[in-house]
């Protein structure tokens, strides 16, 4: 097969190795190749070079509270599920200055316009292309437009991956996003024991890939492919019952679930770190000693942040209680009526970094039980 | 002394006596008088016997509690057609409670309180419909008084970044 | 049928895609009001800005002090009255708001802005309208009582109701008498008074006992202390106003000013852009859910 063939949605197989080349050329033309790496006995995302970076052999296990890696041995490369981290963190920046200020007689600006980075993503899972479309509605609206998203969301390169070995908290099946890609990616790769399937679903995509080497896939890999992501979509065990969901939570804002679940909760903030689609922000000035010269930075936020709702007089929200109520009313609830979409895509990471094992999908149902009686 | 039509006059243009048969209102009648208070003069102070309950007719008087090292402090301002006063009616009370001074020119209505209670307790369909009216002026006080004391306008004992 | 106030102002400084960033203004003239407020009067230091801004009575900027952060100030006049310069009233009580104690006239802030929905003066146009505010509630309604002033024959009867802590609380004492003359019913009161004080002594919520409303054309505009809101409206559906025709202005911790931090959020309002005006019937069933 020859460049000229490839068209969007042509699905191509190509060797292992060549990955490491279309990254190459992804970074010749400006990208910077950020993916899944081992680090510190975790997977994060961070810079990487090529398949030497990636996590190579290894598969997950998760449950509430608890993340193993099994080391396969096997030359596969995608595996396992996401770890804690998700590619907000690079359309959404932690930490991003907004802009600094001297006070030269009068206070004013100082220009320091850095170029947005151009980033590849290597490597997004579905649930986590769907939490960048939610994010897109959050951040890129006709009132609103945030510009540090723009600029990167705009010279963003995605490959995604289909996921073949769902973990136990993964719930992507019920809530629609999952675990097989359909469209938003530039490249979708499938990965099989030989070669990499890759279909094309942009021309940017369609560009990159026509450099490469690669093959016509056989009817034995498309099979192969086909039956791994069956298998993926049957094996998924978690599920949320999401019938009525805006509506479930916020008619029940009196449940006395939120009183049990908030002795439970510790506020830790962990699962708006962890969580894809969370956006919450603050702004905070940082001021040389001297008082001439600042900078205002933004920072991530959570509302399980004590001081979150604090207003001139008191706290809106003083008990953990009140605050564990806002976030899942607002990821289940009026999320939808806000952005026209579901806050939740499923990934399940709320589930596997909460401490104190709390599971959304079960306190969903626990209201919607409590509601029954 | 006031006529007794100018009184009855008076009276009438509060609501409450309107809902009373005319035995009852002239019966009423007979135990008020008219006060012309100048802004300055005081109804009673704290301590007093129980006299009287009043009813503005026109003007403002003020309630106060003396507060050491405050002065006196104005918990309540009584405007037309407010009672009062109102604990000499109820058998509780010994003395008052508060002094009760008029900030404007006013004109009040004074029924003596001793009679009032004589004829709530000769007559108890009376006695009942003065009742029902000393209910809802209290519950009305104490709502204004709950208000207050929530001390809705404080600032905040600890404060952060807005 | 509900209807919610769409911020229709949208950002008349002229910036729809660095909202972040301040417009540099200059304090103009400073005066001090009740014990820990202050009235600043400033300008933006661009011309062009300065010709451009526009806003409702009822938004508020976000007020930049470098070094220490934002806050969210409503306006606190219309722009006609003030001759086209920006007030604020500032209770000085948080960690900005302290900081702007300390400012001069000449001194340089940020303001970004304006933000939020107004207060509805077009739509109660021909109706009987309440106002009921409280405390440091009264600035942000000052800017809709001189629109009101200006177009007096559009509106039937007026009648402000105002109460402070003490006398020596009470904001722009010396308008008053400016505000009865243009035919409003005005009456104030305090929750407490001294020997001096020959005015009332009492609550605003309780003053709806002391007058009629015809329920069908009375609207009610109330901001102050969420308690005294709430107390406002109890009164005002007691009389079968209805929700729609009361409008109250929240309050929540603001800082982008364009729902996009999300702490300003309650329910699926956030306060900063949907509101902080709004009509009651909007409200009703998060209103009173505790710590929502």
């Amino acid at each position: 097969m020859t460049e000229k063939n490839l068209v969007l949605g042509s699905s191509v197989a190509f060797l292992k190795s060549e990955l490491d080349l279309l990254m190459t050329d992804l970074r010749k033309n400006g990208f910077q190749t950020v993916g899944p790496h081992l680090q510190d006995e975790s997977i994060v995302y961070s810079k990487i070079d090529g398949l030497k970076d990636l996590p190579r052999g290894i598969l997950s296990e998760q449950n509430p509270a608890s993340y193993r890696m099994i080391q396969t041995g096997k030359d596969r490369y995608f595996d396992f599920i996401p770890g804690s981290q998700s590619w907000k963190q690079f359309l959404f920046p932690p930490r991003h200055t907004l802009f600094t200020a001297e006070k030269v007689g009068k206070w004013q600006f100082v220009e320091n316009e850095d170029p947005a980075p151009r980033y590849a993503l290597i490597g997004v899972r579905a649930c986590e292309l769907a939490a960048i479309q939610v994010q897109d509605k959050v951040f890129l609206r006709d009132d609103f437009s945030d510009s540090i998203y723009r600029s990167r969301r705009e010279g963003l390169f995605i490959l995604a991956v289909n996921c073949l070995d769902p973990d136990a908290t993964c719930f992507c099946v019920s809530m629609g996003t999952g675990p097989r890609l359909a469209a938003g990616f530039d490249l979708c790769v499938t990965e099989l024991d030989e070669v990499f399937l890759v279909e094309v679903g942009s021309e940017l995509g369609r560009s990159v890939l026509a450099s490469r080497t690669f093959d016509l896939p056989s009817a034995f890999a498309q099979n192969t492919a086909n039956q791994a992501m069956e298998r993926a979509t049957n094996s998924m065990v978690r599920t949320m019952d999401t019938t009525d969901l805006p509506h479930l939570l916020t008619a029940q804002l009196e449940a006395e679930r939120w009183a049990e679940v908030g002795k439970r909760c510790l506020s830790c903030a962990n699962c708006t770190l962890v969580c894809p689609t969370c956006f919450c922000w603050d702004a905070t000035d940082h001021v040389d000693i001297l008082g001439k010269s600042t900078r205002r930075e933004r920072v991530w936020d959570s509302c399980f942040n004590p001081n979150y709702s604090y207003v001139v007089g008191g706290n809106t929200r003083p008990n953990i209680r009140s605050r564990y109520r806002q976030w899942l009313t607002h990821k289940l609830g009026t999320w939808k009526k806000q952005f026209d979409i579901q806050g939740c895509v499923g990934c399940g990471r709320c589930i596997t970094w909460c401490p104190a094992r709390i599971d959304l999908t079960e306190e969903v149902a626990a209201i919607r039980a409590e509601v029954k009686t | 002394m006031v006529p007794a039509e100018d009184i009855q006059a008076a009276l009438q243009k509060i609501p409450w006596f309107n809902t009373l048969t005319t035995e009852h209102f002239k019966k009423t009648a007979d135990l008020a008088h008219l006060r012309y208070a100048k802004a300055g003069d005081i109804f009673f102070h704290e301590g007093d016997k129980q006299d009287y309950v009043y009813i503005v007719l026109e003007g403002r008087v003020s309630l106060d509690i003396f507060v050491p090292h405050h002065g006196k402090v104005r918990f309540y301002t009584a405007e037309p057609y407010d009672v009062f006063g109102w604990s000499s009616v109820t058998p509780s009370m010994r003395q008052r409670t508060a002094g009760a001074v008029a900030v404007l020119d006013c004109t009040v209505a004074c029924l003596d309180a001793e009679k009032l209670r004589q004829f709530a307790e000769n007559d108890h369909d009376f006695g009942y419909l003065l009742m029902r009216r000393l209910a809802n002026v209290v519950a009305s006080r104490l709502m204004v008084t709950r208000l207050q004391l929530i001390d809705m306008f404080a600032g905040p004992t600890e404060y952060k970044n807005d | 049928m509900t209807t919610i106030l769409i911020n229709t102002t949208a950002h008349s400084a002229g910036y729809t895609d660095k909202l972040l960033l301040p417009h540099w203004a200059e304090i103009v003239k400073i005066i001090p009001e009740a014990e820990g407020v202050t009235t600043f009067q400033l300008k933006f230091t661009d011309p062009e800005v300065q010709n451009r801004y526009r806003f409702e009575p009822g938004q508020f900027n976000m007020f930049y002090i470098p070094g220490y952060g934002e806050a969210a100030i409503s306006m606190s006049s219309d722009l006609e009255t003030a001759n086209g310069l920006l007030v604020h009233t500032i209770r000085h009580i948080g960690n900005v708001t302290k900081a702007t104690s300390r400012l001069k006239i000449g001194d340089t802030v940020g303001i970004r802005g304006p933000f939020g929905t107004s207060w509805p003066l077009d739509a109660i146009k021909g109706m009987d309208v309440v106002i009921a505010c409280g405390g440091i509630g009264l600035p942000p309604l000052r800017g809709a009582i001189h629109r009101i002033i200006r177009n007096r024959d559009k509106y039937g009867k007026v009648t402000l109701l105002y109460g402070a802590r003490t006398p020596k609380d009470l904001m722009y004492p010396t308008e008053y008498k400016t505000w009865q003359k243009a035919d409003i019913d005005m009456q104030v009161t305090v929750d407490r008074g001294d020997e001096d004080w020959t005015g009332r002594v009492g609550v605003v919520p309780m003053w709806f006992y002391h007058f009629r409303v015809d329920p069908h054309k009375t609207a009610v505009l109330t901001c102050g202390p969420e308690i005294m809101m709430r107390f406002v409206i109890y009164e005002a559906l007691a009389r079968r106003i209805p929700a729609e025709h009361i409008y109250i202005s929240l309050e929540r911790n603001m800082k982008c000013g364009q729902g996009a931090c999300g702490h300003c959020q309650q329910g699926p309002y956030f306060i900063c852009k949907d509101g902080p005006v709004f009509p009651f019937s909007a409200l009703e069933n998060i209103f009173n859910v505790e710590e929502y």
